[in-house]
């Protein structure tokens, strides 16, 4: 789904420094997915690109190249860069490690990139962080297939009723929840807001993070995610 | 494969400077074996000896051989300003061209979740320490104008705020000489939304 020119519409998820003038970054392209790209000469030369070369950045980019690693041959911004402050840059980069980490590499995902530019937007205008952060998960699932749904049960097909509470794990859905399974129990009312894509009440929010939390552990595995720890750190140092 | 004597080896362990590939790095052994004994010998003496003893400074963190670097032990330098830099490079470049005479902070890199490099790697207990001791009234965030840069000041910035010390940071935008038609629009904005009042 190339645009103007055989120029692709991609963000950066990730860069780093790759000899002594160039730069290695992981490219989410629009209809071709997360793939790393080499710019050459992106930190030096006549027109140093390192500026554009940016996470949140809107970019056309040309890429050449068949191996796993392309070239990246243009780099032009395709809009202005998303205006991320105070905690919503740290959410941000939330987003992009759950992308590096759950997404495989040349996986098109064409809904996922469009999730993910409007979740950027939302950050930027100031949306409610939690609900960001969790519609962006819950599409995240949905388009790897790993999603329940949220808004009927499991057995039956009954769809949730808001005053009661349920049970969801990876991979079995949502079942109605025994009074003994007290703690990770999640109320109907929160698991219809999250599938409806409204906004939650701070206990809800609570409860939908908690919920995605362990939708997302299978997939994750075992190493801790960095962006989820510096978020923790920085709300701690402001209630201090 | 090539045979492995000491020719080979020392070629190979050139090649760990930066910008040096297989065809320099041959360069430079042949050349220091057979026009320049003596510098050779002086270089891997000071090199071992380098390696060895120069460690972080336990107040800056820049490079040094001394518990504490000369900048740190120098008490001349006003205290009340501490400037805070991503390498220890950058405290060469600012000494020469700034009249900057407070002290300094080395954070040794930036906040970049997905490389594991969070608040600790960076040594932000110390500068929070450090802040708290209550002699600094301004932080100057020297910090390249990048994303994981903006966080890492942005990150700064809280935490001095709640030691109630005034954090700047340097300005961003033109280069001095450039045209303004060449400058990439994220600059121009920043140096748009920076200007001053002449």
């Amino acid at each position: 789904m190339s645009g103007a020119g055989g120029l692709l519409r991609a963000l950066v998820l990730h860069r780093r420094d790759y000899g002594n003038t160039s730069l290695l970054v992981e490219l989410f392209a629009q209809g071709q997915g997360r793939f790393p790209a080499i710019a050459k000469g992106a930190r030096r030369g006549r027109r140093p690109t390192s500026a554009l070369l940016q996470p949140f950045q809107p970019l056309w980019v040309g890429v050449v190249g068949r191996g796993e690693v392309l070239t990246l041959t243009r780099v032009e911004a395709a809009a202005r860069p998303f205006d991320l402050g105070g905690p919503a840059l740290p959410c941000a980069f939330y987003l992009n490690e759950l992308l590096m980490r759950l997404l495989g590499r040349h996986d098109p995902q064409a809904p996922i990139f469009a999730f993910y530019h409007a979740a950027l937007g939302e950050l930027a205008a100031g949306a409610h962080l939690d609900s960001v952060l969790r519609q962006f998960e819950l599409r995240l699932l949905e388009g790897l297939g790993y999603a329940p749904s949220l808004d009927l049960v499991v057995d039956g097909g009954t769809p949730v009723a808001p005053d009661r509470h349920y049970l969801v794990e990876p991979g079995r859905g949502t079942r109605a929840a025994p009074a003994a399974a007290a703690g990770e129990r999640v109320s109907g009312a929160t698991l219809l807001a999250l599938a409806r894509g409204e906004a939650l009440a701070p206990a809800q929010a609570r409860e939908a993070r908690a919920l995605f939390r362990r939708l997302l552990q299978p997939h994750l595995g075992p190493k801790p995610l960095k962006s989820r720890e510096l978020f923790r750190q920085w709300r701690g140092g402001r209630q201090e | 494969m090539a045979e492995r004597t000491l020719l080979n080896q020392l070629i190979d362990a050139l090649r760990c400077l930066p910008g040096v590939g297989p065809k320099s790095a041959q360069r430079i052994a042949f050349h220091l074996l057979e026009r320049d004994r003596d510098g050779g010998s002086r270089l891997a003496r000071v090199m071992g000896e380098a390696m060895a003893r120069i460690r972080r400074c336990s107040r800056c963190r820049t490079l040094s051989e001394h518990e504490q670097c000369g900048l740190c032990a120098n008490p001349n330098r006003d205290p009340s300003l501490l400037c805070v830099v991503e390498q220890p490079s950058e405290i060469v470049a600012i000494e020469h061209a700034t009249d900057f005479r407070g002290y300094y902070f080395v954070l040794g890199g930036h906040l970049s979740p997905l490389d594991g490099i969070g608040p600790a790697e960076l040594g932000l207990d110390l500068l929070e320490a450090r802040l708290r001791e209550g002699q600094v009234t301004e932080l100057i965030l020297a910090i390249s104008p990048t994303v994981e840069g903006s966080v890492t000041a942005q990150y700064i910035a809280e935490c001095a705020g709640a030691a109630a010390v005034h954090v700047t940071r340097i300005a961003h935008g033109v280069p001095l000489g450039g045209e303004l038609e060449h400058v990439d629009g994220g600059t121009l904005a920043l140096a748009f939304s920076g200007r001053r009042t002449l």
